[in-house]
């Protein structure tokens, strides 16, 4: 019985894990656009701009809504 | 026939390295290839320039031509130097980062993210670019002390990805209504998956689990359930909650009815311990009601549908004030105010002319083809184009024009409503009746028994729940639209198919519509002999340009029958001169076809310039008068159509080629129709009790468009402005038009099957619920299964037809 409960708590653990993550990921957008990135992984890396600190690239990007 | 192997046409098939047009004779060659034109040369250009020639390796020919380009008006962004219109695009500006979206249309391919995310490249003050295809924006996060967003949207302009920029709609780039659907279908996915493996033991022993593991896994299934509902179901409930305040009936009233009786009676039944609940329907349900909504929401939102008179006008002009000229946006202009226009660019508000004379095109009002000649004094109206350079005084305020007046029709301002909604909110009030009229009627058949007559009466509550418009609906309209959509048929919303399901009367506009593209005809030849028309035929078929194959395939040339003047010998000297006209000599006799200038150079004779073109062949002089053509298989679509509906069709061009749209509408037509006519035929045939639609492009069309039942808008080019409207689709698309008004009756009857089949199962379940034999069991098979059917049924229906009848 003991044994069950401790399963339970723990299944629901990962699985409340795995909601937020989901949660997560669609707060911050991953969901917003699901064609692009498609496309994006087959091109050539191509560098980066010069001085393009990449706080500034994404600090903004995931603020919620 | 003699020698008819060498009068085969002779076509230049090459096509432009930049964007894969074919290009004409005359076309820019370079070292590297040829181009179609100046435009695609000169961001090929760019690119080799910045080393990014890879652009080419991604795609063949992957650019956007640059052909058509609406305005090369190097000023046309200078409004964004304003910050109020600007604001329109900034996303944030902390005054030392910034980040604006750009509305793109003309994104399409991998090329284009390739080349747009190395944006940095062009425009050192810009750091990331990151491109949204599904949505065709462009985030530019960039350093507002060294750029600024009207020189992002001039570098963006010099690529070939001309910006829009609407004054009206603000790009937003991640609905949060999507978001939120989607939080709503995990929560719900996550409770269902759980609730069933604390489910299954209970089904499958046949009696409570023992060890006290029951009231545990009560437990557990209640707290899975509470953030489904406060979660998953909320719009439901929020939605119906409006629609009793309002008293007004919304389908989400027997929906969340069944939802809060099916969570209330769990509830009850689980804490009397008289059974198990039925937490697994409950969350079941709400799990497939939130996929069919998510079909539903699946809208194109990279198109705008709701375009007012203002996306038409530019967004700033030139003033001419004392001592000097300044670039106005045109909300800003005031009457009295001088401004100058170059050839091509669009009146922003009506006014009075000061030069001596000059032409203005209106084909975008009125249809008429032919630009208007203008002499001083004369009214100008805004949306008009300057086909040539104009001075004007403005004679009222941009949103008093006369062009803005059309939208002040009630009929812009009015939610447009479809057959689908009212349908669904009278199904809903009926289905609210019977479902709590049942109910009343098995609780007083159970009546002594008060436990038994609840149960009764919840679980047909709980039963009788409106699946089949629910899920069937939007299942099978939402597929509808997305595979109409993946064939360049873009609806505004799934709503639509229903629509146009039913229409009975199409209308047609000619100009842009039937007819459009660059290919014209010959409609009326004037002064020349069967030998001369032989000739000119002869030459016309060395030539590629439009006019050349309006006469090689003109039968009034003979283009169909034996030649007119016969003879092997090819022409020689053949010399094509772009925008003027073509000559050659066949057989000793010297041949030119062309403007008036280009002839009275070759013949010595003046001509004057009147719209027509001119054929010299020999001592001969003649000339033929050209249309625009009708589009390929255009025709014969709409013989099609004919066969099952009425058509008519209405223009805003003079009478004069009446005769050539007889054979198709025969006496259905009306020519020199104002938008005002048009909008007042359409409402007219309403009023008979007709299902109207109607198929334009311009803005003569507009308020037709927005009367009829149906508006669909035809656009050679996506980044066009078309006005308001239901559909979208390409000129080309226009020929598939049977096609897809017989898919959209298939669609009609997919969802009546979908109603069936549900009214079965919803017959099964309520003689279950009445007989008062509800097993949490019986429910927990029931809803999803009936769901699952619904929705395979429906979709793959969908996808079966779409197959079979439209073009790929």
């Amino acid at each position: 019985m003991s044994v069950m409960v401790l399963l339970l708590l723990a299944g629901g653990a990962v699985a409340t894990g795995f909601l937020l993550a989901f949660v997560w990921a669609v707060r911050t957008g991953q969901f917003d656009d699901t064609c692009t990135p498609a496309v994006r992984i087959l091109l050539e890396d191509t560098g980066r701009p010069p001085q393009a600190s990449s706080a500034e690239g994404t600090s903004h990007d995931h603020r919620s809504r | 026939m003699p020698g008819t192997a060498t009068l085969d046409p002779v076509r230049t098939d090459v096509c432009c390295l930049h964007c894969g047009e074919p290009c004409d004779a005359g076309a820019p060659v370079t070292v590297q290839g040829t181009f179609c034109c100046d435009g695609c040369r000169a961001v090929f250009d760019i690119l080799e320039a910045h080393q990014l020639g890879a652009f080419y390796l991604c795609d063949v020919a992957p650019g956007v031509s640059q052909r058509s380009r609406r305005s090369p008006d190097a000023l046309r962004f200078a409004a964004l130097d304003d910050p109020a219109v600007a604001a329109h695009l900034i996303d944030f500006d902390d005054g030392r980062s910034a980040r604006a979206t750009f509305a793109i249309p003309s994104l399409h391919c991998a090329s284009c993210v390739w080349l747009l995310e190395q944006f940095w490249r062009f425009d050192p003050g810009t750091s990331r670019a990151e491109v949204d295809l599904q949505h065709r924006t462009l985030r530019v996060n960039y350093r507002p002390t060294e750029t600024s967003p009207r020189r992002i949207a001039e570098r963006l302009a010099a690529l070939g990805y001309e910006p829009e920029i609407s004054p009206e709609h603000r790009v937003d780039r991640a609905p949060a209504g999507r978001r939120r659907l989607y939080v709503q279908i995990g929560v719900a996915g996550f409770a269902l998956g759980n609730i069933m493996l604390f489910s299954i033991p209970r089904y499958l022993s046949g009696a409570p689990l023992e060890h006290g593991f029951q009231p545990l896994f009560h437990l557990v299934t209640i707290a899975l359930s509470i953030p489904v509902l406060l979660v998953s179901a909320a719009d439901y409930f929020r939605v119906a909650w409006l629609a009793v305040r309002h008293r007004t009936m919304a389908l989400e009233v027997p929906v969340a009815l069944g939802l809060a009786v099916l969570f209330l009676r769990s509830l009850a039944d689980i804490a009397s311990g008289r059974g198990d609940g039925f937490m697994d329907s409950f969350v079941g349900l709400v799990f497939f009601l939130l996929l069919g909504r998510l079909f539903q929401q699946k809208v194109f939102d990279s198109l705008a549908f709701d375009r007012t008179f203002r996306s038409f006008l530019p967004l700033s002009v030139r003033v001419e004030r004392p001592g000097h000229a300044e670039v106005v946006p045109i909300e800003q202009l005031e009457p009295g105010d001088r401004i100058s226009l170059r050839r091509g660019e669009i009146v922003p508000a009506d006014a009075r002319l000061l030069d001596e004379s000059g032409r203005v095109d209106y084909a975008f009002l009125t249809g008429e083809q032919a630009p208007v000649a203008t002499r001083r004094g004369d009214t100008v109206r805004a949306g008009g184009r300057a086909a040539t350079a104009l001075r004007l005084a403005v004679l009222r305020p941009v949103s008093h024009s006369l062009l803005a007046s059309l939208w002040n029709n009630p009929l812009f301002h009015r939610p447009r409503t479809h057959r689908l909604t009212t349908l669904a909110s009278s199904f809903g009030g009926w289905f609210t009746l019977a479902a709590t009229g049942l109910a009343a009627a098995g609780a007083i058949a159970w009546w002594p028994d008060a436990a038994a007559s609840a149960t009764v009466a919840t679980a047909v509550l709980i039963v009788a729940c409106p699946c089949a418009l629910t899920l069937s609906a939007p299942v099978t309209l939402g597929t509808a639209m997305g595979l109409l959509g993946r064939r360049g048929i873009f609806l505004r919303q799934a709503a639509v198919v229903l629509d146009l399901s039913e229409i009975d009367l199409v209308v047609f506009d000619k100009t842009g519509t039937l007819t459009g593209g660059r290919a014209r005809r010959v409609i009326e030849v004037g002064g020349l002999t069967r030998q001369a028309r032989g000739l000119a035929l002869r030459l016309a078929r060395e030539s590629a340009h439009p006019v050349s194959r309006a006469i090689a395939d003109s039968p009034m040339f003979g283009a169909d029958g034996a030649p007119l003047a016969p003879g092997d010998e090819a022409c020689a000297e053949v010399e094509e001169i772009p925008g003027r006209g073509v000559r050659g000599t066949i057989e000793g006799t010297r041949v030119a076809v062309g403007s008036a200038a280009f002839v009275s150079d070759v013949t010595g004779r003046t001509l004057t310039a009147d719209g027509r073109t001119w054929v010299a062949a020999g001592e001969e002089l003649g000339w033929v008068r050209l249309a625009a053509a009708p589009r390929a298989g255009v025709e014969a679509a709409t013989a099609t159509v004919a066969k099952t509906s009425a058509i008519w069709l209405l223009s805003g061009d003079h009478a004069g080629e009446r005769t050539l749209w007889d054979r198709l509408f025969g006496s259905a037509m009306r020519f020199d129709q104002s938008p005002d006519d048009k909008l007042a035929f359409v409402t007219r045939q309403q009023a008979a009790g007709r299902r109207v639609l109607m198929v334009g492009d311009g803005l003569n069309d507009a308020g037709a468009l927005a009367a009829a039942d149906v508006g669909l808008a035809v656009s050679d080019d996506t980044a066009c402005v078309v006005p308001a409207c239901d559909g979208l689709m390409a000129g080309s698309r226009l020929q598939h038009l049977p096609a897809i008004l017989q898919f959209a009756r298939r669609a009609r009857l997919i969802v009546l099957a979908g109603f069936a089949v549900s009214i079965v199962y919803n017959a099964v379940g309520l003689t279950y619920a009445l007989s008062g034999h509800l097993t949490p069991l019986a429910s927990a098979v029931l809803m999803p299964v009936s769901s699952i059917t619904i929705i395979a049924l429906s979709s793959g229906l969908v996808r079966f037809s779409a197959r079979r009848m439209l073009p790929a």
